[in-house]
């Protein structure tokens, strides 16, 4: 017994003083740059995709060297933290990225319902985040430390407005969106007041909400059945788009579903089937028939997971390849964090014409980029066919 | 055989000796030997992981890190052994005899003012320790907070035996009232528009907010005491499951406070002294409320509710009170946990918090105020803890409370009195030694 | 009229899992007078099962080439993944609720929380965090009978699960079995005294009980296809309000405050902005316990509550 503890006990001595640790005393300047996305959750798919498109970049960036800042290649060090596709967990992630690992620039969260606080944290403790997906004006605004990714909600939702009416001819929609979650609330409410100034007051005839977890819609599309409406919008994530398109079609719907960016996962199809042939929905890039770097991008993905990459993958590369530039153009790491995290800031918002494969990007003083939005048709296979292009004016 | 025994013999004599050697500290000494350490951490702690090859200083004792680069736990064990253990160690042992003399001189006095020595030597650490990094500072904050949340629903659920689980409820009506306060009054915000007072006046006002909060949490509290008059057990739980799901809709279809969107940009007001001064106090009270006639008949109530009636205790009396006073304490738990995020939104307080708050009732034990301090404590510290580890995480701590359930079902400390004298007593050795 | 008969369509398949599942925690409750705060998680797992034994089932048609009708492969999965996921049911009495039956209510109530969490998080960290698509067994197919909008899923829903709850009533009316756990219900000291072994019955129930839910679990497949780990949290919490607004330990009681509870969220969607859905909904609950203190079907409990 004496001797076991004895034993142990130099044993772990010896490690201490052999271990390659105890003889590596200075400590290198890495570059860390956080992740926080949904891992779990209601949009585990998001989380991937996001996840993937780090390890892709990190994978560039370790083939380089580290990023070259002032003529020092620094190694670069990814810190992905799960939000569970909560508000508050995004917050605690983003508070932790921040203050334990020190992080020089967040990356994330996808979605709006928790980029908006998460934004505040960053802001709040004077670090730079780039949001890639979250479109809810509040997530950057009076935010010097806050960007995104993607276009706006206030620029999607007439965008859809007027793509409805310019293709179908229609006068009277109906809405169906999650009440507790602020993406899908948020873009209904922009949707409807777009409608509404074309087809004047009262055109949106039904306004329909739900609560996050729920599965059973009947109620709701019971009513917007009989409301007369034409067309179906719903700015849902893609498990619930789904088992509304599904129910919509047994309770008898039968004109046209119309959605939003948040369609544009991998899954969609995949859960939804043939319901969801031929729906149109509004998304940042269409993968089918893509061009130059997004081509490359797209047939890298698939190479190395097996799917087509959806556009939230698309987006955080870009919004890395972004980081990238923004800390190279810094001119140089000086190891004191606030500082670096400060100059990153400066250099974020001084980018221009920033080539990324969803679109070119400058920042408004706001800090979000102008892009343009594509319509998305699924095709009779299933695919995200390019459909229409329609850019801010 | 033989062997063993002589082996064993000097360990037991260490063993031994060990024990009536920390038999012979009174808390006080401990804390000054905490003091000692933290004070050797804030200055030499730096230095110290350098040397030993680590990052930085770790943060919650290293537990973070020994699962993700297990390359460095000999570095952490060192460090661990060289500023925390050994300092204790070298201060206990030297101030052993001053601090029984300052533990005989204090206990000469009234017991508050012995609690504020101990307690602001206590508050000394937890700040320095706190200082090396905001990470700790939150961790500390949402522990303390935990242990306010776990205390007042024992109240309910051990002392007057109710299964209540609108807790989170209650959270969230203190966590909105208090935010809508400071930052109607207080804030330029983006919900209510510019303060309507001047802003140095928050921080003296925010106490009044919290109170507030603690107040809104029991007025909704009545929606489920005035039903627990003619029922309980099963059915008051499904009333108090019912009131959750009530609050939760409430909030997210109220949108003059942002509806599920939440508030967010809370005024900086629950700094370390604030939080831990608010977590004495609620143990402070509730203790007393525990130990009062009050809480005897809350027990009466419990074991034997025609009984306790027969021997005049006021059925509904006590537990209206009760109700009120546990709701209460939620609310202001949660008027601190909104400042402490400086965000709130409806779906913080949902089924998901009411599993923690009972796993952490339940863990710690209940009937007793020390169990609901290390139940909060240790499910806090597990849950950060075992972060590395990402969804298996949420394997682990469930296994671990069903071991704990199987084998202590009532919990680990349950059915305890917390005397605080008796805690800070000296402890001079008669005999023995 | 369409739409109120259109609603009463959509509250009988809604109200049906919650039926389905209050009647699990009303059974454990009539023998062990605890709730089983796992079974909203046995209905997950029991989906789940349904999804792998219904994926089997389709390969071993495909890969033999036999042409086995879908409703054939819908029959098999559902008495498949009855009986297997009976299995979990046992195992979660024996590890988790038997070495409790004496020790504080609550005590049980928590570990079953925890087993619960469990369950969902080895989902999650076994099959990934990606949603599955529960395999269309039957083809859809839509009636229109005047305004109203039936299809053959609703239809087979509200059959299979009237169909589960009149056998069930059958077994414990009738059987030697069912009989004993009547007995064990009314009083639980003196039966064993009688020779009707406790650690018996109380397995037989959670089989039969965890059985049922995931015959829910199936039925739910049908009608929602996407399945996810944490599918069986909410839907369990509620149809636990329904089996007490019941009438703890009322079989029947159960079963109708199920479709009650379904009618109701249905029904305060359609009138009521549907916003407001859940406030409405559980202050109309709230409102009923208050008045009816002890449920629809329960007695004014005078045993002492052992905890």
């Amino acid at each position: 017994m004496k001797r076991l503890v004895k034993g142990t006990v130099w044993g772990l001595v010896a490690v201490l003083v052999f271990s390659a640790n105890a003889w590596s005393f200075g400590r290198k300047t890495v570059i860390k740059v956080g992740i926080n996305a949904p891992i779990t959750g209601d949009i585990p798919k998001v989380g991937e995709g996001t996840k993937y498109a780090a390890q892709m970049w990190l994978a560039d960036i370790e083939k380089a060297g580290g990023i070259e800042v002032g003529g020092t290649k620094y190694p670069v060090e990814l810190v992905i933290e799960d939000n569970e596709s909560k508000a508050e967990s995004a917050v605690k992630a983003n508070t932790k990225m921040i203050t334990e690992d020190e992080v020089l620039v967040i990356v994330g969260p996808q979605s709006s319902k928790q980029a908006v606080p998460a934004g505040d944290v960053a802001n709040n403790y004077e670090t730079p985040m780039i949001t890639p997906w979250s479109t809810n004006p509040d997530s950057t605004k009076d935010r010097p430390y806050c960007f995104r990714g993607c276009f706006l909600d206030p620029f999607q939702g007439p965008v859809l407005a007027d793509f409805i009416t310019e293709e179908f001819g229609f006068t009277t929609a109906a809405v169906l969106y999650d009440v507790a979650s602020d993406y899908p609330k948020g873009l209904a409410e922009f949707f409807r007041e777009a409608w509404e100034k074309i087809h004047g007051p009262g055109s949106v005839v039904a306004f329909e909400s739900f609560t996050t977890k729920d599965t059973d819609f009947s109620s709701q599309l019971s009513k917007i059945n009989k409301s007369g409406a034409q067309v179906l919008f719903t700015p849902q994530y893609y498990n619930e788009v789904a088992l509304i398109v599904q129910q919509a079609h047994e309770l008898g719907w039968t004109g046209p579903i119309v959605g939003s960016d948040s369609w544009g996962s991998a899954e969609t199809v995949a859960l939804c089937g043939k319901d969801c042939y031929g729906l149109f929905f509004s998304t940042h890039y269409a993968a089918a028939g893509a061009q130059g770097a997004t081509k490359e991008f797209i047939e890298r993905y698939e190479k190395t997971y097996g799917y087509t990459p959806d556009d939230v993958a698309a987006l955080t590369w870009d919004s890395l390849r972004l980081v990238q530039t923004a800390i190279e153009n810094t001119g140089k790491i000086t190891g004191k964090i606030k500082q670096d995290r400060k100059a990153v800031r400066d250099a974020l918002a001084r980018v221009k014409n920033f080539k990324g494969i969803t679109g070119d990007m400058t920042f408004t003083e706001e800090g979000d980029p102008n892009k343009c939005a594509v319509i998305v048709r699924i095709s009779d296979k299933g695919e995200y066919e390019f459909y229409k292009l329609v850019c801010p004016d | 055989m033989r062997n063993r025994t002589t082996t064993s013999a000097p360990a037991a004599g260490f063993r031994s000796r060990l024990r009536q050697f920390t038999a012979s500290v009174p808390l006080i000494g401990w804390l000054l030997g905490i003091f000692g350490a933290v004070l050797a951490e804030y200055f030499l702690g730096d230095l110290v992981s350098y040397y030993l090859g680590l990052p930085k200083i770790p943060v919650l004792f290293g537990l973070l890190t020994v699962l993700k680069k297990p390359l460095l736990i000999p570095g952490i064990l060192g460090y661990l052994v060289l500023v925390y253990a050994i300092p204790v160690v070298i201060i206990v042992r030297i101030m052993q005899k001053p601090a029984n003399r300052l533990a005989e001189f204090l206990a000469g006095k009234r017991v508050t003012i012995a609690a504020l020595v101990h307690l602001s030597l206590f508050y000394g650490a937890l700040h320095l320790w706190a200082d090396i990094s905001d990470y700790r500072l939150l961790v500390l904050k949402l522990t303390m907070i935990a242990i306010m949340l776990t205390l007042s629903i024992n109240v309910i659920n051990g002392y007057m035996g109710e299964f209540s689980c609108s807790h989170p409820g209650f959270m969230a009506l203190g966590a909105y009232t208090a935010s809508t306060i400071t930052l109607l009054l207080f804030a330029n915000d983006k919900q209510f528009g510019p303060a309507l007072l001047p802003e140095a006046l928050g921080f003296y006002f925010f106490p009044l907010a919290l109170v507030a909060g603690g107040i809104a949490a029991a007025v909704g509290a009545l929606v489920i005491a005035i039903p627990s008059f003619r029922t309980r057990g099963d059915y008051l739980a499904i009333i108090s499951l019912a009131f959750l799901f009530i609050v939760k809709s409430i909030i997210e279809n109220l949108e003059f406070v942002g509806g599920p969107r939440g508030m967010s940009s809370q005024p900086d007001y629950a700094n370390l002294p604030m939080v831990f001064t608010v977590m004495v106090l609620c143990i402070w009270i509730i203790n007393n409320f525990v130990r009062s006639t009050m809480g005897k008949a809350l027990n009466a109530v419990r074991d034997n509710e025609l009984a306790a009636d027969a021997m005049t205790v006021d059925t509904r009396r006590t537990k209206i009170i009760t109700f009120l006073f546990g709701a209460f304490w939620a609310g202001v738990a949660g008027g601190l946990f909104a400042h402490v995020l400086r965000y709130v939104n409806p779906g913080s307080f949902g089924i998901q918090r009411l599993a923690e708050i009972l796993a952490m009732v339940y863990f710690g034990g209940l009937n007793s105020v020390t169990g609901s301090i290390v139940g909060a404590v240790s499910i806090n510290v597990l849950s950060e803890a075992l972060r590395p580890l990402e969804i298996y995480k949420w394997i682990i701590i469930p296994l671990l409370l069903i071991l704990v359930m199987l084998y202590r079902p009532t919990g680990l400390i349950a059915f305890t009195e917390f005397k605080p004298r008796e805690l800070m007593r000296p402890k001079t050795t008669k005999g023995g030694e | 009229m369409d739409l109120f008969l259109q609603n009463i369509v959509n509250g009988l398949q809604w109200g049906s899992f919650y039926a389905l599942i209050a009647l699990g925690y009303s059974m454990v409750y009539s023998i062990l007078m605890l709730f089983n705060f796992a079974h909203g998680d046995v209905f997950m797992v029991g989906s789940y099962i349904g999804f792998g034994v219904a994926t089997a089932l389709l390969g071993l048609a495909a890969a033999t080439g036999l042409p086995i009708p879908g409703w054939l492969i819908l029959v098999l999965t559902i008495l498949f993944s009855m009986f297997l996921t009976s299995f979990v049911g046992m195992f979660i009495e024996r590890v988790g609720y038997r070495p409790l039956r004496e020790a504080p209510r609550a005590s049980a109530a928590i570990t079953g929380l925890m087993i619960g969490i469990i369950l969902e998080t080895g989902n999650l960290a076994i099959l990934g965090a990606r949603r599955l698509s529960f395999p269309q067994l039957i083809e859809s197919t839509t009636y229109q009978l005047g305004g109203v909008f039936v299809t053959n899923k609703k239809i087979l829903i509200v059959a299979v699960s009237l169909g589960l709850m009149y056998l069930l009533h059958r077994f414990i009316q009738k059987s030697k079995w069912g009989m004993a756990m009547r007995a064990m219900s009314f009083d639980f000291q003196a039966v064993p005294l009688m020779g009707i072994s406790i650690n018996r019955i109380a397995p037989l129930t959670f089989a039969i009980g965890s059985s049922l839910a995931a015959a829910a679990g199936i039925l739910y497949g049908l009608a929602y296809p996407v399945l996810d780990p944490y599918m069986g949290i909410l839907l369990g919490w509620k149809a636990f309000v329904a089996a007490i607004l019941g009438g703890r330990g009322s079989i029947l009681g159960a079963a109708l405050a199920g479709f009650l509870l379904g009618f109701i969220e249905i029904f305060v969607a359609w009138i009521f902005p549907s916003t407001l859905r859940d406030v409405i909904a559980y202050s109309i609950i709230l409102l009923i316990l208050t008045f009816r203190p002890h449920g629809f079907f329960g007695q004014a409990h005078s045993t002492q509550l052992r905890l």
